[in-house]
């Protein structure tokens, strides 16, 4: 097909399919009307930021007409002060390259909170596209007794408005009748307020007209946080609320694991005993099924933590975390802005450090980029889990005689605040090395409370349980094959005296490393481990799980690796890579996305050396103390 | 060596091409991009013998889309 061919046929692909973008405020519904229209589940919060990126979908509207539907990032204005803001004005311009500008324009406003939408509403009406106006959250504004004409409101604009409720059923339908609707009418150019006209008080004007309203905020919202955002008692509950979620994980999680545990054996075994000897056999019970089951015993406490993290998201607390952490991370050289992209990065560092496009500053987001990876990833939580469970004891401790706390959630709460402070601490380094120190003010837009949806949280946690399982059967599964191949061939030499795994690829490798990392106690088979861990940190553990099945001949014991580490590790060695994983170089795809956001390999070779030498430093003095307090 | 022994060995070599593969695809996406690129672009080539040309669209990597940009993490849930 030659060049003008392909262009008349895009053409012919956009006069058919009509280009709706969704644009709006951050926190507006967006997303979720986007996924209401498309049937997509893209990741949707309460609070602003959260998409980063364009994204497309297609609607098949009642007509059977096709449109393409475009999620756009949120903006306050077309005067862009981030790169996520920088998106929506050059596609809503048509300068986006590579993409067409929208035919139609969907300007979702929160109903709450019409005082603040409004503005861009008539910001964007100036640009003199086809447009209409979705009155999302409908619903929230009629329960708080907020009245809106939506008549006048129309008249007023001139453009239609329609009410929607993103989250529900059905909610978006007068949304779709009226996109059929606009898009087969003739678009006139409205004619736009002057130049010179004061936006807010034309917002005014129309709130005059057409909106009434007991009162600016809702009452519950004032009532929490009066306490939630209290300097002192706000800081307090946010320290129980993250102190409680890891008590949570180790108390809940247990039951489930043990499930999956003697699953997991169980198969291990039988697949054993019916398949005779050979090196089939061993690739699936030594490699694939210690190697992944290992890893997937780790799933029930990864939903338990994703499920305290969703429901946050949902209630809207987390941008006042933001606002009540905004002093110390301001000390620290950061802003409350990189507190989302920060929180993000306990999911996966990748998804973080893309959100930093929000963060208007440039200087705060490289900061904010950099300490991203300190963050403890979902990953490395089955690497802390094995470890803790190995060498820290299942027993309660407590205060004045009072034995409540879990001690293994204790230590784990202690891993991820030992993360949290280490990033402040690099940030604070770099703030001292940096010519401008000034700070700038937090602006952020605490949104209205909610009780999070049973039936998100559960779509959430099943995304999570996919996105784990996923990995498991890709990446997790390709690397222990490779390493169950590296870790049995060549095989040993005629009249060898020693195992024969030391013989192996694998194993002339990990014998190697450890002249470098036997100072910080690790030995060959943490060091092999390590490599694949580079990928995904979770392979660490099926990695481990697959040299110590081929390491030991008894089947039933090569299926349970925790009793295998806690008889042949000693407890520093165990601390020791504890504290490894708290800083431990990000994995490939951190670094391919501090390359991409940062357009620098300067950057990624900043943030590997300086994580490198933190892990070294810390596990080195680590292992050397606890061997000297008699713990080697 | 025995017929079985083979069959097990040619499993497994089958088993560790595919995983390399996979490794390279999510951990290299560019570099993967480029090499199918670029084992493909000889294969498709006018003269190119028309039965080897299937198999060069076959190893063509499919056309990007504009703003997607992936790093094999596994993390960004459903598209």
């Amino acid at each position: 097909m030659n060049a003008a061919v392909a262009e008349l046929h895009a053409k012919d692909m956009h006069a058919k399919s009509p280009r709706i973008a969704l644009v709006g405020n951050p926190n507006c519904g967006k997303t979720a009307l986007f996924n209401q229209l498309t049937g997509s589940r893209q990741k949707v919060a309460n609070y602003a930021g959260v998409t980063v990126e364009r994204k497309e979908g297609r609607l098949t509207g009642p007509s059977g007409r096709q449109y393409a539907v475009l999620d756009l990032p949120g903006a306050y204005s077309l005067n862009a002060a981030s790169l996520d803001e920088a998106v929506t004005r050059d596609l809503i311009r048509g300068f986006y390259p590579g993409e067409p500008a929208p035919d139609l324009l969907v300007c979702v406003v929160d109903a709450t909170n019409l005082r603040l939408h409004l503005r861009f509403v008539l910001e964007l009406r100036a640009q003199g596209k086809p447009m209409l106006v979705a009155l999302n959250m409908a619903d929230a504004a009629r329960r708080r007794g907020i009245a809106i004409d939506v008549e006048a409101l129309q008249r007023e604009l001139g453009i239609p408005v329609v009410e929607t409720v993103a989250v529900q059923r059905g909610g978006a339908d007068a949304l779709v009748r009226q996109l059929e609707a606009s898009v087969a009418m003739p678009h006139e150019a409205l004619p736009g307020l002057p130049a010179d006209a004061d936006l807010h008080a034309e917002v005014r004007r129309l709130l005059s007209l057409a909106v009434s309203m007991p009162r600016r905020t809702a009452a519950i919202d004032d009532a929490l946080d009066r306490w939630l955002l209290n300097p002192v008692v706000g800081l307090l509950v946010l320290g129980l609320v993250m102190f409680l979620i890891f008590q949570a994980v180790y108390a809940w999680a247990t039951p489930l694991m043990d499930l999956i545990d003697a699953g997991t054996a169980w198969f291990g075994g039988a697949v054993s005993n019916a398949m005779p000897e050979g090196p089939l056999r061993s690739l699936l019970v030594d490699g694939i099924i210690a190697g992944t089951g290992g890893v997937i015993v780790f799933l029930p406490q990864i939903l338990i933590l994703f499920a305290f993290i969703l429901a946050l998201e949902e209630s809207g607390y987390l941008p006042r975390a933001a606002f009540l952490l905004d002093r110390s991370m301001a000390a620290a050289g950061l802003s409350g802005r990189s507190f989302i992209p920060l929180l993000s990065s306990f999911a996966c560092a990748v998804p973080g450090i893309m959100s930093t496009r929000s963060i208007q500053d440039p200087r705060d987001r490289i900061a904010t980029i950099l300490v991203a990876p300190l963050m403890t990833c979902s990953a490395r939580l089955p690497v802390y889990a094995l470890l803790i469970g190995a060498f820290i004891p299942a027993r309660k401790v407590g205060l004045l005689g009072m034995n409540v706390f879990n001690l293994q959630g204790l230590v784990l709460f202690a891993l991820y605040a030992a993360g949290v402070l280490s990033a402040l601490a690099v940030a604070w380094l770099m703030k001292k090395w940096r010519r401008d120190k000034s700070e700038h003010a937090l602006l952020l837009e605490l949104p209205s409370y909610r009780i999070p949806h049973p039936r998100d949280l559960l779509i959430g946690l099943w995304e999570r349980a996919m996105i784990f399982l996923k990995r498991v059967g890709g990446i997790i599964l390709a690397l222990t094959i490779l390493l169950w191949f590296l870790l049995s061939f060549p095989g040993a030499p005629a009249g060898a005296a020693g195992p024969v795994i030391d013989y192996s690829f694998a194993g002339r490798i990990g014998h190697a490393m450890t002249a470098v990392f036997a100072p910080i106690g690790f030995n060959w088979q943490i060091c092999i481990a390590l490599i694949p861990g580079l990928a995904a940190r979770e392979v660490v553990v099926s990695s481990l799980a697959t040299v110590y099945a081929l390491s030991v001949s008894d089947d039933a014991a090569a299926q349970a690796l925790s009793p295998l580490i806690s008889s042949g590790w000693s407890v520093a060695t165990a601390l020791s890579l504890l504290v490894w994983f708290i800083y431990a170089p990000g994995c490939i795809s951190t670094l391919a996305t501090i390359k991409r956001e940062t357009g620098s390999w300067q950057k990624v070779v900043v943030a590997t050396v300086y994580l490198f030498a933190l892990a070294y430093a810390a596990s080195f003095v680590t292992y050397q103390v606890a061997v000297a307090m008699g713990a080697g | 060596m025995s017929a079985g022994l083979l069959a097990q060995y040619a499993v497994i070599a089958l088993a560790v091409v595919a995983s390399a593969a996979v490794v390279m695809r999510k951990q290299f996406p560019n570099v993967t991009r480029r090499l199918r690129i670029a084992i493909a672009l000889p294969l498709l080539r006018d003269g190119a013998p028309a039965w080897i040309k299937p198999l060069g669209r076959a190893i063509a990597p499919p056309a990007r889309g504009a703003g997607k940009g992936c790093d094999g993490c596994d993390n960004c849930g459903p598209d």
